[in-house]
């Protein structure tokens, strides 16, 4: 298979024994990639034999985990769904995703991503394929798991400045709205608070970034819309509509 | 709560359900992982809940337990699993003649299997090979390979664990030829720290023998790698396996919007020396269209490589197949004068919590702490509390 040289330009930092960032900086690996590799497979095989150090997440290699999210060529990707040699050019540049909090390198803690989750909210809906399917008397529904891997690409690429609860924890609450009806008024009360569903200002990064098509910029629409119909007052205006400001 | 405090190494499933177990029963506990959780093998599996249908013609016992903690983890860690069920499919003469010794093993594990008239589950899974001859259906589901061992670290440390991630363990400590505790390199700060155990539970799967050696003990342990390749559709909800003696890309798991066919079975030293050989692309492809005929039809998603913790030393590919899916906890003061010591190795993600069950039964013996063990009965809570 035909390969490539490339250099990866890695940030690195550690943090030092208060929980700040120190020791930043670049450093470039050179390595021979083959149209199959991504670049999660790269990072793997130069933490196995330039440096042991490289501090990364990943876990599911498949796109289902989201622990892999990072800033490739500046662009919030997973690092096993983006083919490295598909990239222009022969320059890879890596960074963490900064709306989380920095471990070291690339590896991030990603509980800023989960405190405005719907508490006990249900990870499995139901499978919209086959679902009028005949059914094994053994079950009520097909089902699966959520779309949403919390791979926080989206939060990280959401121009609202203000304090938000962001597009991940919103469309988690419509989700299991969706899911559990009977949690409708409780999680809508949630989400119309200032910093509930209204700071958004539609740019839609988060529904053009998300790699598993959630849409998150949708479920936030339609948490709005469910306010409204609720006969609810709205909490706050909606953030004022504008274009896209960050590159997703 | 006793005083006793006990240090995983592994923070894959295993060490997951592990140190879960060692909090309920009362035992102080710290968890070492090198880089992230589930970042070996445990994250990259197929992601099958195993009924036990796959492996009961060959091993009763095993088979009976992987049904047994399938119906553990419905209750207590409902929300990791997709719960579908699977079908096993005749596609030829063979499999015809393989059917009714696979169902008598079934019977015999406790497996409940049922026949399913082609035309039924054709209805049901209407991508499925409309040629197929025979249908039997048994218990088996999809796993989230991250999230269930989430749940179990979540529960773990509200219960007062400590897990610390990209910590690799460089050493041991002794007392005479004792083992007392474990060097880890926090890359984080970029400082040793030493942590000190009355007992070291090494869970570290296909790296055992690499942190084994660290102590000057050799365990008969193989990696076996294997390829998986997933294409963006979601083609059917339960699993499909292929009736017949186990053989390379024989399941295919569906899960959220993706199919997956896996997977092949190879042999390395090195557990991180992987890379999936580009044959077994098209290969896997192929046994995948024999189930689903538009499998190969969909955009490709992705294809990876994890590498098994098979006991047993083999010298071969087909060596490392005959190797046994079962697994054992080895106390090495016993079979090599290294106390303080013990390696759990072999196993499947879906016996997770047996496994740690029977290791944590020895960690007991060995302190003199007297707790039943009451993972079976102890919901876990959701993936997220673990951040929360
Ligand atoms: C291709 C394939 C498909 C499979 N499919 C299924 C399936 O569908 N269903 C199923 O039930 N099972 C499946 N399995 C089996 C299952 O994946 C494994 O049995 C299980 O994940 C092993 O878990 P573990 O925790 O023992 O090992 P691991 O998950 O490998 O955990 C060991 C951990 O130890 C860490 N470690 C290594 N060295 C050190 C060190 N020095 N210091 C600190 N930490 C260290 C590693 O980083 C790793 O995270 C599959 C396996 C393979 C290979
Ligand atoms: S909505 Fe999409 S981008 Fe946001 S966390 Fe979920 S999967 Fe990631
Ligand atoms: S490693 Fe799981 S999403 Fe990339």
């Amino acid at each position: 298979m035909d390969e490539k040289q490339c250099t990866f330009r890695i940030y690195r930092s550690n943090i030092d024994h208060d929980g700040a960032e120190c020791n930043v900086r670049r450093e470039e690996f050179s390595l021979a990639v083959n149209a199959r590799m991504t670049v999660l497979d790269a990072l793997e095989v130069i933490r196995r034999d330039q440096d042991s150090s490289l501090m990364y997440r990943h876990s599911c290699h498949h796109g289902s985990c989201g622990t892999c999210g990072m800033l490739i060529n500046g662009k919030r990707r997973l690092a096993c769904l983006t083919q490295a040699t598909a990239l222009d050019g022969d320059r890879i540049d890596l960074e963490p995703l900064r709306t989380m909090t920095l471990l070291g390198d690339l590896a991030v803690d990603p509980s800023p991503l989960f405190a405005d989750f719907p508490r006990n909210a249900t990870y499995v809906r139901e499978s919209e394929v086959n679902r009028d399917c005949r059914k094994p008397f053994e079950i009520d529904r097909w089902e699966r798991f959520e779309d949403c891997i919390e791979c926080g690409l989206c939060v990280s690429s959401c121009p609202v400045t203000e304090s938000f609860m962001g597009p991940a924890a919103l469309a988690a609450h419509n989700r299991e709205i969706i899911n559990r009806p009977e949690r409708r008024r409780e999680l809508l009360a949630e989400v119309n608070t200032e910093r509930g569903a209204w700071p958004c200002t539609r740019a839609l990064n988060c529904s053009r970034v998300c790699p598993t098509g959630v849409y998150p910029a949708m479920h936030i629409a339609e948490l709005r819309k469910k306010v409204e119909e609720d006969g609810l007052t709205p909490a706050a205006e909606p953030g004022e509509q504008r274009s896209a400001e960050t590159t997703p | 709560m006793s005083s006793y405090h006990a240090v995983v190494i592994g923070g894959g499933g295993t060490g997951a359900a592990i140190i879960h177990d060692l909090r309920l029963r009362g035992v102080q506990a710290t968890l070492v992982e090198r880089g992230e959780l589930t970042s070996g093998t445990t994250g990259r599996h197929h992601g099958q809940l195993h009924s036990g249908a796959r492996y009961a013609v060959k091993d009763r016992s095993i088979a009976r337990e992987c049904m047994q903690e399938t119906y553990i983890l419905k209750r207590i860690a409902k929300e990791s699993i997709e719960n579908n069920y699977g079908l096993f499919v005749a596609l030829d003469d063979e499999d015809l003649e393989h059917a009714p010794l696979f169902m008598q093993a079934c019977v015999e594990s406790g497996i409940p299997i049922k026949e399913v008239p082609v035309g039924e589950a054709c209805e049901m899974e209407p991508n499925l090979n409309p040629q197929i001859t025979r249908a039997l259906m048994v218990p088996d589901g999809t796993l989230d390979a991250w999230r269930l061992p989430l749940q179990f670290f979540a529960t773990a440390g509200h219960n007062g664990a400590a897990i610390h991630t990209f910590s690799p363990v460089t050493g041991f400590h002794y007392g005479g030829s004792a083992v007392t505790g474990v060097r880890a390199y926090d890359l984080k700060t970029r400082s040793e720290r030493t942590i000190g155990a009355d007992l070291v539970i090494n869970a570290t799967g296909a790296w055992a023998g690499q942190v084994t050696r660290m102590a000057d003990v050799e365990i008969p342990i193989t990696p076996g790698p294997g390829t998986m390749v997933a294409v963006r559709k979601r083609l059917t909800n339960m699993v499909i396996s292929h009736l017949h003696p186990a053989d390379d890309g024989d399941i295919l798991v569906p899960q959220r919007g993706l199919s997956i066919i896996g997977t092949t079975q190879y042999r390395t030293d090195d557990p991180d020396d992987i890379a999936v050989p580009e044959e077994d692309i098209a290969n896997m492809y192929a046994c995948a269209d024999t189930l689903v005929p538009s499998f190969s039809a969909q955009k490709y998603h992705a294809a990876w490589i994890a590498a098994r913790p098979l006991v047993g030393a083999a010298s071969s590919a087909d060596d490392a197949r005959n190797l046994s899916r079962d697994f054992s906890v080895v106390d090495h003061g016993k079979s090599d004068g290294r106390e303080g010591l013990l390696t759990v190795i072999g196993g499947k993600a879906t016996v997770l919590r047996a496994m740690a069950e029977q290791t944590v039964d020895l960690v007991c013996a060995k302190l003199g702490i007297d707790e039943p063990c009451r993972t079976a009965n102890t919901e876990l809570l959701s993936h997220r509390a673990y951040f929360t």
